[in-house]
């Protein structure tokens, strides 16, 4: 059983993620212009800081997908799938941000907007993996099946993430080698990884605050499919009547 | 309704194979069935009537365990309709439905044939079900070159190849000639007699009264 | 007496090639199917030999997985309710279904490996180094996308737009065995080692043999 909110409490629990995503936005927007530019790229590096976070964010959201995924398996808790769907759809925007963010930065860089680099093409590949996860959940109105079946294919796509990571260390492509999650040191100037750090901080109150006005969406949502899927209403067989033979016999 | 035992010597005392209260179904936001109670024992013969739309089939396919209660408790050989359990007990289950499962490509002895191995039953009882409801001659036919009647008799040489406790029947006595049908009475007193029951959707309330225990009509989504 | 695992799997696996035998699909339907697609491309980048030398293996394995999608798959829309009910109350383990079906496809995608490799052969003038080791990497990417297409099939079962959408889930997730497909002929090409992209197939392989095991009966529960 619930408490009754006041009206107050409503107004400030459904604000504040917007409020967050709008501060954290800001933060980084301004962060970015004033961190150093690189000496090479200049003032076309000051993208990274929003590209680099939207890929971080990305495997963070597919990750919470997996872990979210497989405890519902375990616990039957329809939250955990509300939880691994929202997260998924983030994931799907944020992966969105990066291929779009580094099609604009490609084509000022290396004068095309597509190479068929390794880390861009599996980044792609991951995009259709979960989009067909938010299609799969489309195919069926039964809460208990939607949840297993997306949550086994959440658990079992998660294989997508250490490919698209490590591709950049296994195979030689166009695209810059990770500069801070690699075997060797760091090397970025400290501005600019303080900058990063800050971006992906602020990424992150984004996820955070966009996965609280999901999951509560999500939670709408299955409550109208319940209303719908209520036991009142006219039976199936109401609309079947004896026929009625007119006409002189 | 009729109200008496017509197998008296199947059990020692009775027991119910299936068991519905309360017990409501829809079919994505529309309700089929409501206020389902129904108690289904061994020995018995239960027939059920209703129009067209009546929620015969669901009812059936509900105690096949095919598909789940949305509310409710039912339970089929104890086992609950709405749980995973439910698929223990299916190989005790017998379901001929509207359309024959087969697959068309295979004839009907190798699909029974096929079914006799998931299953465990003897091969050799694949030719003998086949001779007993006079499909002998028709064995190695694919089944999408068998008549809707053909494939409907090869429905109960499976029944009598697998022998289930639990016999459900929708519509048995459609697309049969009259020696065939006279398999659909056979079947329904062969497995009360060896302790199981029965539950036959018809339209041919004649013939059901004759052979049921019980039975009862299907109208507005609940059972009278 | 309920049969072993091994023996309903059996079941299942003769089930599926004898309906296959019987309907041709694969062998007179998607193998020409895929053989077009071999035919076409040339005609679409030009027939320039040494280019169609150097893309020849490629474009075989984007074939095969593609169109091996569509083996592995092809019975998710094609039985009807009456056929998996009566699958269903015979009371199968799941599992067994699973592998028996995955063992189906798998022969099947091996025959359609080996008759497009060929003709790869012959249209593209591909010149096979390390020869020997082409059986194994035929079998094992066989395997991967046999095991991955009926672990999709099962996944998507019966819902809205299924035949449509496990293509769709399919492919992308075939890109690891896509990618040590074609890097193990490259490495074979260049004279490298191709231990390492053998060891990611016999780990991909074995991780969707245990999925598939694994979720065979909560995906029974989704039904």
């Amino acid at each position: 059983m619930t408490t009754a909110q006041s009206p107050s409490d409503t107004a400030q629990s459904s604000i504040w993620p917007w409020i967050a995503m709008s501060v954290a936005g800001l933060i980084t927007l301004v962060a970015s212009f004033v961190a150093p530019a690189d000496a090479v790229q200049e003032e076309l590096s000051r993208i990274l800081y929003v590209h680099v976070p939207a890929a971080w964010l990305a495997y963070v959201s597919f990750g919470v997908t997996m872990l979210a995924s497989a405890l519902y398996l375990w616990k039957k808790n329809l939250l955990w799938d509300r939880i691994a769907a929202s997260s998924a759809e983030v994931g799907v925007l944020f992966t969105g941000m990066t291929l779009v963010i580094g099609m604009i930065w490609g084509k000022s860089t290396w004068g095309v907007w597509w190479t068929w680099d390794a880390r861009l093409t599996l980044t792609a590949i991951m995009f259709f993996v979960y989009l067909g996860y938010l299609a799969l959940r489309r195919t069926t109105d039964d809460l208990e099946a939607r949840a297993r079946r997306s949550a086994i294919l959440g658990v079992l796509a998660v294989i997508q993430l250490p490919l698209v990571h490590f591709s950049v260390v296994w195979w030689r492509g166009l695209h810059q080698t990770p500069s801070l999650l690699k075997p060797a040191s760091v090397d970025m100037d400290t501005p600019m990884v303080l900058t990063l750090l800050i971006a992906v901080a602020m990424f992150s109150v984004m996820y955070v605050a966009m996965m609280v006005k999901l999951v509560e969406l999500a939670k709408l949502e299955e409550e109208v499919i319940l209303m719908d899927q209520s036991d009142l209403g006219p039976v199936a067989g109401a609309a079947v009547v004896a026929p009625s033979l007119g006409g002189d016999s | 309704m009729v109200n008496h035992r017509r197998y008296p010597d199947a059990v020692s005392e009775p027991t119910a194979i299936v068991s519905l209260s309360g017990v409501a179904v829809r079919a994505g936001a529309v309700p089929i069935l409501r206020d389902i109670d129904l108690e289904v024992h061994r020995g018995e013969a239960v027939g059920l009537f209703g129009s067209n739309g009546a929620g015969k089939t669901t009812l059936l396919r509900l105690i096949a365990t095919l598909t789940r209660p949305s509310a409710g408790h039912g339970s089929v050989f104890g086992a609950d309709l709405g749980g995973p359990e439910r698929f223990d007990v299916r190989k005790q289950i017998g379901y001929i439905g509207h359309t024959p499962g087969w697959y068309p490509e295979l004839t009907l002895a190798e699909n029974l044939g096929f079914l006799a191995d998931v299953m465990g039953c003897d091969r050799a009882r694949v030719d003998s079900s086949l001779a007993a409801v006079g499909l002998s001659g028709a064995k190695d036919r694919r089944a999408d070159r068998c008549s809707h009647g053909m494939q409907r008799r090869a429905e109960f040489a499976k029944v009598l190849m697998t022998e289930p406790e639990l016999l459900l029947l929708d519509e048995p006595h459609s697309a049969l000639d009259a020696d065939a049908i006279l398999l659909v009475d056979d079947l329904v007193r062969r497995t009360a007699a060896r302790g199981g029951a029965s539950v036959l959707v018809s339209h041919d309330r004649e013939r059901v009264n004759a052979l049921a225990d019980r039975t009862f009509v299907i109208a507005a989504g609940t059972l009278q | 007496m309920t049969p072993g695992f091994i023996a309903q799997a059996l079941a299942f696996t003769r089930r599926d090639l004898l309906r296959e035998r019987r309907s041709g699909e694969v062998v007179w339907v998607t193998l020409p199917f895929g053989a077009v697609a071999l035919l076409l491309i040339p005609i679409a980048i030009g027939t320039d030999t040494p280019t169609l030398r150097r893309v020849g293996v490629g474009m075989f394995w984007v074939v095969v997985m593609l169109f091996g999608v569509l083996i592995a798959v092809r019975r998710t829309s094609a039985d009807s309710v009456a056929q998996r009910d009566m699958v269903a109350l015979t009371g199968a383990d799941p599992a067994a279904s699973f592998k028996g079906a995955a063992v189906a496809n798998f022969m099947l995608l091996v025959l359609f490996e080996v008759v497009l490799g060929v003709l790869t052969v012959v249209l593209y003038d591909v010149d096979l180094a390390g020869w020997l080791w082409i059986p194994l990497i035929l079998v094992l990417v066989a395997a991967g996308l046999s095991l991955l297409g009926t672990l999709a099939a099962g996944i998507v079962s019966t819902g809205r737009s299924a035949a449509a959408l496990v293509p769709l889930i399919v492919a992308p997730m075939s890109v690891p065995l896509l990618i040590a497909a074609t890097q193990s002929f490259e490495g074979l090409r260049l004279g490298e080692s191709i231990l390492t992209w053998i060891l990611m197939l016999i780990v991909i392989v074995l991780v969707l043999s245990i999925a598939g095991v694994l979720t065979a009966r909560p995906l029974q529960e989704t039904g």
